[in-house]
């Protein structure tokens, strides 16, 4: 392209914008708002899932081995388990280890365990995996190998689990889409207003035999410009939001494991720009496409 | 220069504008089509712009086949045709000089070619003192002037117009057929549906009669 077409192109956008600058205040308001309710929920919808994700992971086996079992035996056990695929971790509790780790649970109310004779708690082993999914077909395994009683992971609560972070997931990307898509129809027909008035300029176009690409573009070019200045008052805005609530989140519930502000927010502000852009571009394009027939 | 061979256009709405048309219209003439108000003049000057396709028939202009080719040629078809309205179809926010420059841009011409080509139309339609004035600040026939130097400053083999006098009073209408008249002596093709019988009588070119989506006439130096 010439230089003096990209000229023409980045001159006429944004005389256009200037012209219509109503219409092009209300097409960066319409972006930012409309970014910003998704970046809300895309904040959400990723914190959500880190939380899910951390839970998950902490998602452990605990597996008890009969107590007649002599250290090369419990050795075995222990390859045995490092066999099967996606183990994460494994760490060996002994039955002196775990009966200290309950005297330490109970605190106050240890001095309950001074009325055993002896140590009821089997030798043992604590199993993390990569993946959580990987829980419950691991833990079938891992009971049938020969000397372990019982592999336990709470059943009732990880499968529960899996499920709510597999609704927050689908939820989410299906709530993004359908805002993604809400917001490029409120843009095109933002940009279709501009387009509107100057349909007779696009139609002596046509006429003179400009390409359909030549008049497309400074109009795709505006609809780039208000996407880009709506990403940034959006994404701005995102982030002051975003410092606000978690503060206040933090000063409440400290343990929440909350998205870090740096790098995140950078990330989901250029993420918010860009998709600016591209919804401004989308806008402008698709309500271009009735006033080209001609 | 224009090929018509058994070309008919039936709307959507089972309205049968053209039937079986042939018409051939070679380089240099200047060609009346005339008939009344929906004989289908407006439908055979669409149809040579590729703004409406026929339902059947051929079709060639300037050596291009108008039916078979690709949206993506059709710009190309319309750069060597010029088109003039009954309506002017000026920019009013755009001075005289920048309607006229308006189709050299679109077609990315050279800066230092459209200068010398804008000059020179206005000044072939009488227009080159009033380079500077918006089109609202113009008479009729002052903007019809403006649109004709809009349509040759690309220098099209062919000039299409559809009742360019139509808005026009006798006397401005005759300054606006000099000027065609110039621009055809010039080699340009002009092909003009018009209902105006005192230029159509005036002018002694052929003319072309369409009546209920047939040619009932093609006279050389007919009348209306």
């Amino acid at each position: 392209m010439k230089l003096r077409t990209t000229e023409y192109f980045l001159r006429e956008s944004l005389v256009s914008i200037g012209r219509n600058s109503w219409m092009a205040s209300a097409s960066v308001g319409t972006v930012a708002v409309s970014l910003f309710v998704l970046g809300v929920f895309l904040l959400l919808v990723l914190n959500m899932n880190r939380a899910a994700s951390i839970v998950e992971s902490q998602v452990q086996i605990a597996v008890y081995l009969r107590d007649d079992m002599d250290i090369g035996a419990i050795r075995w056990v222990g390859s045995e388990i490092q066999k099967i695929d996606g183990i994460n971790s494994i760490e060996f509790v002994s039955k002196d280890v775990a009966i200290e780790r309950l005297r330490s649970r109970l605190g106050d109310q240890s001095y309950l365990l001074d009325a055993l004779e002896e140590n009821p708690l089997p030798n043992g082993f604590n199993v993390t995996m990569r993946e959580a999914r990987l829980v419950p077909a691991t833990a079938e395994k891992i009971s049938k190998i020969d000397g372990v009683t019982e592999a336990k992971y709470g059943q009732d609560v990880v499968e529960n689990l899996f499920d709510i972070t597999q609704m927050i997931r689908v939820f989410g990307l299906c709530l993004m889409l359908t805002l993604a898509g809400a917001t490029i129809f409120i843009i095109s027909n933002t940009i279709r207003l501009t387009i509107f008035a100057r349909r007779k300029e696009i139609a002596i176009m046509k006429y003179v035999g400009a390409t359909d690409e030549f008049i497309r573009l400074p109009f795709v070019i505006q609809g780039v410009i208000l996407g880009f200045i709506g990403g940034m008052i959006s994404a701005i805005a995102l982030s002051y939001f975003y410092s606000v609530v978690s503060e206040k989140i933090f000063d409440s519930l400290k343990f929440f494991p909350l998205l870090p502000q740096d790098p995140y927010m950078k990330f989901i502000g250029i993420l918010i720009i860009v998709f600016g852009m591209i919804i401004g571009a989308a806008g402008s394009t698709i309500s271009l496409k009735k006033f080209l027939e001609v | 220069m224009i090929h018509m061979k058994n070309v008919s256009k039936a709307y959507p709405n089972k309205v049968i504008a053209l039937e079986r048309v042939n018409v051939d219209i070679n380089k240099g003439e200047f060609v009346f089509i005339v008939g009344s108000s929906g004989a289908g003049k407006s439908t055979f000057i669409k149809l040579l712009l590729r703004e409406e396709l026929p339902t059947f028939g051929e079709i060639e202009v300037n050596g291009k086949d108008v039916v078979h080719m690709s949206q993506s040629e059709v710009p190309y078809l319309r750069r060597g045709l010029g088109v003039i309205f009954q309506d002017y179809r000026l920019l009013p926010d755009k001075t005289v000089f920048e309607n006229v420059a308006f189709a050299m841009q679109v077609i990315e011409a050279p800066r230092k070619i459209m200068q010398k080509s804008v000059n020179s139309v206005l000044d072939i339609v009488g227009l080159s003192d009033r380079y500077k004035d918006f089109p609202d600040n113009l008479s009729g026939g002052e903007q019809q002037r403006v649109a004709i130097a809009r349509a040759i400053v690309n220098d099209p083999a062919i000039v299409i117009a559809d009742e360019p006098t139509g808005n026009l009073d006798p006397d401005t209408s005759w300054g606006i057929m000099q000027i065609f008249q110039r621009i055809n002596d010039a080699g340009t093709t002009i092909v003009m549906a018009t209902h105006d019988k005192a230029i159509v009588d005036g002018m002694k070119k052929r003319v072309i009669e369409i009546e209920s989506g047939h040619v009932i006439r093609d006279q050389a130096r007919g009348y209306y």
